[in-house]
């Protein structure tokens, strides 16, 4: 399938970003009550042409912070019924993609005086002779209270507890050298039907030496092709995922055997910033539901 | 200048405008080269993770267990993840096995049971949740953040079980949540 580069216009990239940056701004008073911590942005780019990046950490409360930054790695692991998770791991990794002992954060402490905001810069060290690809690490972003205060105690018998909450906020970084290549493989699909829908999971390796950052859609549809039901997910595949998805049926006249249709591309993310993609391959797949 | 060009140059200065609007609020003096490198960063999408609510078990006697109500909002504790819509947050907790008073003399057990989590993808508290999902804290499932209002809610309950000669005073641990994008 020839591959189409993703690029919605600027209009409608602008009018996107400006609804999450207004939905997040209305629930701003919320956010003045207790702790909290702003990232941005989510994720942050690194390449052999230009090693460093930044980011932006702000305290929207009205009481001092805390903020220590530290790296970490952690993908999007899932298990056999496409539940994904992510763990993170602070030593002895082992993956041959981690960037975590390469990079260093300026600085790594700091206290932000509410509304403060801070500007934190990374910058990578990789050793020489790295082979092309993408490499990835975590930073984690962790807040709590500049001064935690104990309760007082109600009186000569009494017991009086605190539980200090610490919020970490894990952002990815990917650092990009050489020649990058996006490519996915659909290993393995299972299509289990049920009495109201069909769950279809798909079993993806990455071929490639980037993340596969896409989209995953699947639709239901009948003898005559028209849809049932459609379900489309967020896809980053880093080594290997397994998504689930969810098709219920739906009353109508629609004539039987059905079959699902599952479609995969790089375009048509919406939270991510079109320049970051590396444009891939796209899959196309269809198996019967009955 | 390209139409493209001027987009960006609006999107830029139209952002800038909002954000120190926002920051005005609570007034602080910061440098242009600050303000500047706020506007790029968050007009590209931010996430914003919240302790609304402490986990509060109120004044505990000797021996008597004592548990927070997760339908209490003065009881259980309340994150709030708000972010880019439609995303799918992994989440992950931290829970301590026991408090400590203020000299780390003494421990108290504190315990969470695997229904002692709710995670509610809607704006709400404790006790006006809008499509609560019960889940094990030590487990928690990744979980798409509300398509319109951006946000999912994390709810924790919990159970402390002080000793019948259980020093009386003030006991204190950490609960960590991690929040992380799993989409890109």
């Amino acid at each position: 399938m020839d591959v189409v580069k993703s690029n919605p216009s600027p209009r409608k990239r602008f009018f996107r970003r400006g609804i999450i940056i207004l939905a997040i701004l209305a629930l701003a008073p919320l956010l003045q009550l207790s702790a909290s911590v702003l990232v941005a942005p989510t994720a942050v780019f690194l390449s052999d042409a230009d090693r460093t990046g930044r980011m932006t950490i702000q305290n929207p409360t009205d009481k001092p912070k805390e903020v220590s930054i530290f790296f970490s790695f952690g993908l999007p692991e899932s298990d056999s019924l496409g539940n994904v998770q992510v763990l993170l791991q602070d030593s002895g990794v082992t993956d041959t993609r981690s960037a975590v002992d390469w990079l260093k954060a300026f600085p790594r402490k700091m206290v932000l005086a509410p509304g403060a905001t801070q500007v934190v810069r990374f910058v990578a060290r990789p050793p020489k002779d790295l082979p092309d690809g993408e490499y990835w690490a975590r930073i984690v972003v962790r807040s709590q209270e500049s001064q935690t205060s104990l309760p007082s105690q109600a009186g000569d018998d009494k017991i009086t507890t605190k539980l200090n909450m610490i919020i970490q906020t894990a952002i990815i970084l990917k650092y990009r050298t050489g020649n990058l290549v996006a490519k996915l493989d659909v290993v393995d699909t299972q299509v289990v039907s049920l009495d109201s829908a069909v769950n279809i999971f798909v079993n993806m390796e990455n071929r490639g030496n980037v993340s596969y950052v896409g989209i995953l859609q699947g639709r239901l549809l009948d003898a005559k092709n028209r849809e049932i039901s459609t379900e489309r997910i967020n896809l980053a595949v880093y080594h290997s995922l397994i998504r689930r998805l969810h098709l219920p049926f739906a009353e109508g006249n629609f004539q039987k055997p059905y079959h699902v249709e599952i479609f995969i591309t790089n375009e048509g993310r919406k939270d991510l910033d079109p320049q970051n993609m590396i444009v891939g391959n796209k899959i196309l797949l269809t198996m019967a539901a009955d | 200048m390209q139409p493209s060009s001027r987009m960006k140059l609006l999107t830029l200065c139209l952002s800038a405008a909002v954000f120190l609007a926002w920051v005005s609020v609570p007034v602080t003096v910061q440098s242009q080269e600050v303000a500047v490198g706020q506007a790029t960063a968050t007009v590209l999408a931010a996430l914003v993770v919240t302790s609304i609510q402490d986990l509060n078990f109120g004044d505990i006697l000797q021996g008597v267990p004592s548990s927070a109500d997760i339908d209490v909002v003065a009881e259980a504790a309340d994150f709030s993840v708000v972010g880019s819509g439609g995303s799918e947050v992994a989440l992950y907790l931290q829970l301590p096995e026991y408090l400590w008073n203020t000299t780390n003399t003494d421990r108290m057990q504190i315990a969470f049971a695997s229904t002692d989590c709710d995670i509610d993808a809607n704006v709400g508290t404790a006790a006006t949740k809008v499509a609560p999902v019960t889940v094990d804290p030590y487990n928690l499932p990744a979980t798409t953040l509300h398509a319109v209002s951006n946000i999912l809610h994390v709810y924790l309950a919990g159970s402390v079980y002080p000793a019948v000669d259980q020093a009386v005073g003030a006991y204190s641990a950490d609960i960590v949540l991690t929040a992380a994008y799993t989409g890109n």
